[in-house]
């Protein structure tokens, strides 16, 4: 049994149905990141787990105690699941001391040496401890908000997109930082995002939501390289989405001969690779010549932006198309590094690594 | 940047005054966002249009860029007015003077002045806690709770707002014709003017994050807990801002308090003046009402403190939830049921039974539309008078301001905290004194207009001016307009819709306006609220009633206006 | 916006020119009236009808109107001063503003009705009575003097109007029967034994409700409640103390012209006109109830007859209408 486990859980806002019956199941100590396009009822999930709001239909449990059944629930308070929320949502009219020490009780001993080794952990100075919320960068209210949700010492810890509020490169280190400060606290935690990325780095298991429903969960590298379908592949990364015929192992295709992830047995049958996985090599028409199932393109179009630069190329030929005609010759938008950008007109030949997925 | 708190803080009223405090304080040198506006005042409307300035990115390019010429012209001209609207209380100071300082002490240090501060005190003080806890009530069953009609609710409670204090009284009276005392003065009090509280309450627990109770009750506190340990908190601004309010209004309020029958410093002011006109004994006690509102005011400042209670975080706020009454539904609709009954059903009952029982009769048109005339050509003068008057402060508060102005402001927001009878009674005895050709003359009576109701005019001038960012002014500039075009097409344009709301405040308190008014008329006038004051005196309740219910026509309006401007200015 | 700020000028504008209170077009004679209004306007109203003099009142109280008009001086805009009770009267008059009242008028009014002096002259008169509720008091009850109220007996059983010049000049009249020192001891005991309205009519309706058993007010507030419709005097009676007791005390309305007058010869035929019979029918006949003085002037017959009411003799002139807001102002009660 799991730790936490949400089964058929439903909500609905008059017509509006948030989420339409939902499965989860976390492991103790780990992360989990539910990601999804806005709107999409992640919001609504965390706040049924938050006991904020009772759902309509459906059952969560939390170590075996069951928080929520249809519409009787546990409320918030006395659930002790922690929570940080997108902007922190420290109290205006504390110090930061008294935000941190909010759910500690105001006759605790040793308080005050509490609330400073809190600050410590989540890596905040004791100096901005007398200070007020709105004094604060945005890191540093989130650091805060952890450190208020840690004071209580939950068994689940809840984080609502936390760092969309931040700059792109703090949101990178505070995200790391987080998971190293719960993963070492042992809490575990649930990560809501609209960013794929912060998602996939963060989680242990990715859960992507779209309307109201799971589409998928599972690792991150699952979902990633064998997503369930097209919605949760283009919404995980860029994906390079062809027909192919599969056969023993090998799907053949407009880029050729290309393993397999999958040993099933299928006529015809879309396949996934990323971008990542098509490599570009710099050659010449002269070049081309060469055996019949080598790839090659022309570079319609660069665009270079630093590090990577995004490139379209035209595939010159192609090995076995199944249906030219629906497929035309729509140009393949890979990337490189932007220190090898090439030049538009040049020919390369492509070759593709690791396997290709295939849609069920 | 960030929001800024929504400041209810001192002004003005609706009924028959305007107050507004002053920011007596400097802001601090950290908050350099943007120059915090000398709070607007606890005008509701005013207040609302302040939160709108507070919302403004900052106003700071004046600053930035080199004086121009007409700021010191400028800058002089609101400096006169503000030296001007001193007059009343360095009258006072100078009476004091001349009377002598054994006399002062006999006058003020007399038992009758402790009986008067006893009551004014007990009044204020027992009072406005309970209009704070039906504010209160009012505004979390209104906002946050799924209370059957809910908006209809709402309006209710900023409704009583269009009643004059005195009417409230005057229905009371009829209604309990035996009240009076201490507990009848509360009683009425609250009623008349609770809206004070409700409103800046009501407007503050709409804002209120959500996210922050949520975040209370995953860190443990039950719901009660996260009301008197997040919520309140945060209604702390509002609150203190709505009980400035209320207080400086029932130290200034005559007329409700003379139909039940309760003495305070003003009713006592009036009976002086009534026994010796302008004698030492009524400016004495007109000394000790102005300490109490100074009292007030530096109250106000020291309990709302420095703290800022804005929403931290950039994030949109998400919807609030409202609680689920359930079985308690039905009880808790009494609380709004019995205050509409009590604030709006007594009141339109028994003006409605004196109309009924006075029949045609009572409906005397040719005075009645004389005295509709003359309030409204008062209202009206009035109105452009303080709106003329307020614009050089609003323009250099806006476009150039520093400590001077900020200095400058405050002396017309205590004026305008000033009870109406001081400053008349201040005006008389100046104008008799030294000015005798203004004595009793249009003059006069507009500028006490003026000074009374200089706050409400000002805060709307400020909050319209800064929807206009000198950036227009000089971008017509740019395109080839002289100054004085550029600054037509701009800037007077834009804030003119502002500046109109303003006028329409003042009008309004000038038309519900009567201790003033009584003391300052010239010669032949006769207001609405005087013609009312007149026939409820002489028992003629029924003759009364037309007057009364024209007083709340007029009044409702506006009363809506603020009401639809509350909740659009919240509901950002 | 532009358009709604010039219609506001314009509709200010345009109110200005049809009910400007204060324009300086012919107002006529400016009368100062202290006395009900609706008496004014009566006496105004027939005297401009026979005359055709425009008469413009300004309505107050005795004593706001007599010391402002102190304060005013010779500046003062008013030509005629009217009040309910002499001792504002005496104050003007004191200060030197009064003009001399035409001969022809003072003959219309009896001596004891105006001052030695004949700076100003009586137009009506009004007696103080203790008003009481029949229910609550029974006639052997009532209070033989004045200065019985005083009694701690009464504690919290009457009624006044201690603001209002009515009551100050019953005051100013024992002040002058009695002395200061008995004035002073009998204001403090009122102070501990009254309870404090607003207006004389105030106090007979509280009287008529039983909050209280009785109050000290005029008589014509009865009558004028009861012929219109009783409702506020339903349970009221009227004693007269008589026997020349302070309580007795028979006030009069005055009239005088300011010296300052800008129109002496309009503002002295409206007081002719007030004296004489035109004036003085209107208080026979009106609704004001107050007793008519001038000499073969007819009262209400309603009313109990002048003559019966066995008023001490005070002179008008000596009524010190200062020294009682001195000594109320002492006393605690304003």
């Amino acid at each position: 049994m799991s730790f936490l486990e949400l089964s058929g859980v439903a909500k609905s806002y008059g017509p509006v149905t948030a989420l339409a019956g939902v499965d989860l199941a976390v492991e103790s100590g780990s992360r989990t990141a539910i990601v999804g396009p806005s709107g999409c009822g992640k919001t609504t999930l965390l706040r049924l787990i938050a006991g904020f709001e009772a759902p309509d239909r459906g059952r969560i449990a939390l170590d075996g105690k069951v928080l929520a059944n249809g519409g009787a629930a546990v409320p918030a308070h006395r659930r002790g699941i922690g929570v940080v929320a997108q902007d922190g949502a420290l109290f205006p009219h504390l110090t930061i001391a008294d935000n941190i020490g909010f759910g500690i009780p105001r006759n605790a001993d040793k308080r005050a040496e509490h609330i400073v080794e809190l600050a410590y952990i989540v890596g905040l100075d004791k100096a901005i401890l007398k200070r007020r919320p709105h004094e604060l960068s945005g890191g540093q209210q989130q650091r805060v908000a952890l450190a208020r949700a840690m004071a209580m010492k939950p068994r689940l810890m809840l984080l609502d997109e936390p760092f969309s509020a931040l700059d792109t490169g703090l949101r990178a280190s505070m995200r790391k930082a987080v998971a190293e400060l719960l993963e070492e606290a042992g809490i575990t935690t649930i990560l809501v995002t609209h960013d794929q990325a912060e998602a996939l780095s963060f989680a242990s298991q990715v859960a992507v939501m779209r309307e109201g429903l799971f589409s998928q969960v599972g690792t991150p590298r699952e979902l990633y390289f064998q997503p369930r379908d097209r919605m949760v592949a283009e919404f995980l990364g860029d994906a390079i989405i062809v027909p192919a015929r599969i056969a023993d192992g090998f799907a053949v295709s407009r880029l050729g001969r290309i393993a397999v992830d999958t040993k099933g047995r299928r006529d015809v049958a879309r396949i996934m690779l990323r971008p990542e996985q098509i490599l570009l090599k710099r050659t010449s028409r002269e070049g081309m010549s060469g055996t019949p199932d080598m790839l090659f393109g022309e570079v319609t179009d660069c665009e270079f932006a630093g590090s990577v630069c995004t490139v379209a190329v035209r595939l010159l030929n192609s090995p076995d198309p199944p249906d030219a005609a629906a497929i035309g010759n729509t140009p393949l938008i890979l990337r490189r590094t932007g220190m090898d950008a090439p030049e538009i007109g040049e020919i390369v030949r492509l070759t593709v690594t690791g396997k290709a997925h295939v849609f069920a | 940047m960030l929001p800024r708190e929504f400041a209810f803080r001192g002004s003005v009223l609706f009924g028959d005054r305007l107050v507004d405090d002053s920011r007596l304080r400097f802001d601090p040198p950290e908050c350099h966002i943007a120059p915090l506006p000398p709070a607007g005042g606890g005008d509701p409307a005013a207040c609302l249009m302040q939160s709108a300035i507070d919302m403004m990115p900052a106003m700071l390019p004046a600053a930035g860029m080199k004086k121009r010429r007409s700021a010191s012209w400028i800058t002089l001209a609101a400096a006169l007015i503000s030296l001007v609207a001193l007059l009343p209380l360095a009258f006072i100071v100078w009476v004091a003077i001349q009377t002598g300082w054994d006399t002062v002490v006999a006058l003020i240090f007399r038992p009758r002045v402790g009986e008067l501060l006893v009551n004014t005190v007990l009044l204020v003080v027992v009072t406005v806690p309970i209009a704070i806890v039906l504010s209160v009530a009012l505004a979390w069953l209104t906002e946050r709770s799924d209370l059957p009609g809910n908006r209809w609710w709402s309006w209710l409670s900023v409704a009583p707002l269009a009643i004059p204090a005195f009417v409230h009284s005057y229905a009371w009276i009829s209604f309990v014709p035996g009240l009076h005392g201490l507990w009848a003065g509360v009683l009425v009090s609250v009623i008349a003017y609770f809206p004070f509280l409700y409103l800046p309450i009501a407007a503050a627990l709409r804002r209120l994050d959500p996210a922050l109770e949520d975040a209370a009750a995953a860190l443990g506190l039950g719901p009660w807990r996260v009301f008197a340990r997040v919520v309140l908190p945060q209604l702390r601004l509002a609150i203190c801002g709505g009980s400035l309010l209320v207080g400086l209004h029932l130290l200034a309020e005559y007329g409700l308090y003379v139909f039940i029958r309760f003495d305070t410093f003003t009713t006592a002011i009036v009976d002086q003046f009534q026994s010796t006109f302008n004698g030492p004994a009524a400016n004495m006690l007109a000394a000790v009402l102005v300490v109490c509102c100074l009292f007030l005011l530096a109250l106000e400042v020291m309990i709302r403190g420095e703290e800022r209670y804005a929403r931290v975080g950039s994030g949109a706020a998400r919807k609030q939830q409202r609680a689920r009454l359930g079985r308690a539904t039905l009880f808790c609709l009494l609380l709004p049921a019995g205050v509409a009954l009590l604030s709006l059903g007594v009141p339109f009952v028994t003006v409605g039974r004196w109309l009924l029982a006075g029949g045609t009769e009572v409906w005397r048109w040719d005075e009645i539309g004389l005295a509709l005339g003359q309030t409204l050509f008062l209202a009206i003068a009035g109105a452009v008078l303080a709106t003329l008057a307020a614009m050089p402060m609003a323009w250099i508060s806006i476009r150039a301001p520093g400590p001077l102005q900020r200095l400058l402001e405050s002396c017309n927001y205590i004026v305008g905290a000033l009870p109406g009878v001081v400053i008349a009674l201040a005006l008389v005895t100046i104008t008799v004194r030294v000015a005798l050709p203004l004595y009793q003359t249009l003059f006069t009576i507009l500028f006490g207009y003026a000074l009374m109701f200089l706050p409400r005019a000002l805060i709307s001038l400020r909050a319209s001016i800064a929807q206009a960012p000198v950036e227009l002014e000089r971008a017509a500039s740019s395109l080839g307009r002289p100054p004085v075009k550029a600054l037509w097409s701009t800037t007077i344009r834009l804030s003119a819709p502002g500046a109109a709301a303003g006028m329409a405040m003042v009008a309004l308190g000038i038309t519900n306006e009567l201790t003033a008014t009584q003391m300052l008329a010239p010669n032949g006038t006769r207001t609405l609220a005087m013609a009312f004051w007149s026939y409820s005196g002489e028992i003629d309740y029924a003759s009364a009633a037309p007057y009364a219910l024209i007083m709340v026509a007029m009044s409702l309006p506006m009363t809506w206006w603020l009401y639809i401007q509350s909740k659009r200015m919240a509901g950002r | 916006m532009k358009i709604a700020l010039s219609t506001l000028a314009g509709a200010a504008l345009a109110l200005g020119l049809i009910a400007g209170p204060a324009k300086a077009e012919d107002q006529g004679i400016i009368v100062y009236n202290a006395q009900h209004e609706s008496l004014a306007k009566e006496w105004a109203a027939g005297f401009t009808k026979e005359t055709g003099i425009k008469v413009t009142l300004r309505n107050g109280g005795d004593s706001d109107f007599s010391n402002q008009i102190v304060a005013e001086g010779a500046a003062s805009p008013a030509d005629v001063f009217l009040t309910e009770n002499s001792p504002a009267m005496a104050l003007v008059e004191a200060a030197g503003l009064f003009a001399p009242v035409d001969a022809d008028t003072l003959a219309q009014a009896p001596q004891e009705y105006q001052p030695s002096t004949g700076k100003w002259v009586g137009v009506a008169a009004r007696s103080t009575v203790f008003a009481y509720n029949k229910v609550k008091l029974k006639e052997d009850q009532l209070p033989k003097s004045l200065l019985d109220l005083a009694d701690p007996s009464w504690k919290g059983r009457w009624a006044a109007s201690p603001s209002g010049p009515d009551f100050q000049a019953i005051v100013s009249a024992l002040l002058e029967l009695k002395g200061e020192a008995a004035t002073a001891d009998w204001l403090k005991a009122m102070k501990e034994n009254f309870t404090a309205y607003k207006g004389n009519s105030t106090v007979m309706k509280a009287v008529n409700a039983g909050e209280i058993d009785g109050g000290v007010i005029y008589h014509y507030y009865y009558f004028g409640d009861q012929a219109k419709t009783g409702e506020n005097s339903r349970n009221v009676a009227l004693h007269y103390f008589k026997n020349q007791d302070p309580g007795a005390f028979v006030s009069i309305s005055g009239g005088g012209v300011l010296a300052s007058s800008k129109h002496p010869k309009e503002a002295q035929a409206f007081l002719k006109w007030v004296t004489g019979k035109g004036g003085q029918d209107v208080l026979k006949t009106g609704t004001s109830y107050e007793y008519a003085i001038g000499k073969d002037a007819q009262s209400n017959p309603k009313l109990v007859p002048l003559t019966d009411l066995q008023a001490p003799k005070v002179d008008p002139a000596r009524l010190n209408s200062k020294k009682v807001i001195e000594l109320m102002t002492q006393a605690g009660l304003l």
